[in-house]
């Protein structure tokens, strides 16, 4: 199986709606406004966050998370035939790990899950 | 009597037009969601029924069974791209979205 974050526009950006815990953890980014940017803070996002999980970062037009509505967080898992076989409820609430792990444990019985899914970022 | 069930109507009328415009303003895109929603106070978020209306409002159109959209994206850290119809026959993949904030 494989594993991808798929680095998306920026749930809590200092220039729309920065939360308490942003300024915190300070974790403080405005929204980028070009693709080497998102990569730029998508790149402090993995070593701040120690993620070992390969990430794919989307265009400035957010195309693949508005296909996905990926925003602010979400899991899904897509089969081998390329279906859809597992889509959690949209972050922060909706966010399952659990339901990953369940879903790969019916599609590969018997073999455990790589890497856990971080935290949920944003 | 009347004054009382007045204002009572009244501010249940506010408070449902407060409902609908925060629902109306989860079916924005993003950004616009967030620069709207950064007005209302904390506190508030507690009797706004956030988290079933955000469920409803943020469902998307994807279902299981529905094929994934495909996308051909730079992978973080070098020149290539990961294409995922290239794990097609393959094996599963699991894509975690999100952001540092």
């Amino acid at each position: 199986m494989a594993f991808y974050v798929v680095y998306i526009e920026e749930a809590h950006p200092i220039d729309a709606w920065q939360l308490p815990v942003n300024v915190k953890q300070n974790v403080l980014y405005a929204n980028p406004k070009t693709l080497a940017e998102r990569t730029a803070v998508a790149g402090a996002c993995i070593k701040g966050l120690k993620i070992d999980i390969p990430a794919v970062v989307d265009d400035l037009r957010n195309t693949t998370e508005r296909a996905y509505t990926g925003w602010p967080d979400r899991l899904y898992v897509v089969d081998p035939d390329g279906r859809i076989a597992f889509k959690s409820a949209a972050g922060p609430y909706g966010f399952d790990p659990q339901g990953v792990e369940a879903e790969l444990e019916r599609l590969v019985p018997g073999v455990p899950p790589s890497p856990a899914a971080p935290p949920a970022t944003g | 009597m009347r004054y009382v069930l007045w204002t009572v109507g009244i501010l249940a009328g506010v408070y449902l037009l407060l409902l609908g415009g925060v629902y109306v303003a989860m079916n924005q895109p993003p950004q616009v969601f967030s620069k709207t929603v950064a007005h209302v106070p904390m506190p508030a978020f507690r009797y706004l029924f956030f988290a079933p209306m955000w469920l409803h409002a943020r469902q998307g159109r994807l279902s299981p069974g529905d094929m994934a959209p495909d996308f051909d994206l730079p992978l973080h850290g070098t020149e290539e791209h990961v294409r995922l119809s290239s794990f097609r026959g393959e094996r599963p993949v699991v894509l975690i979205f999100g952001s540092y904030t």
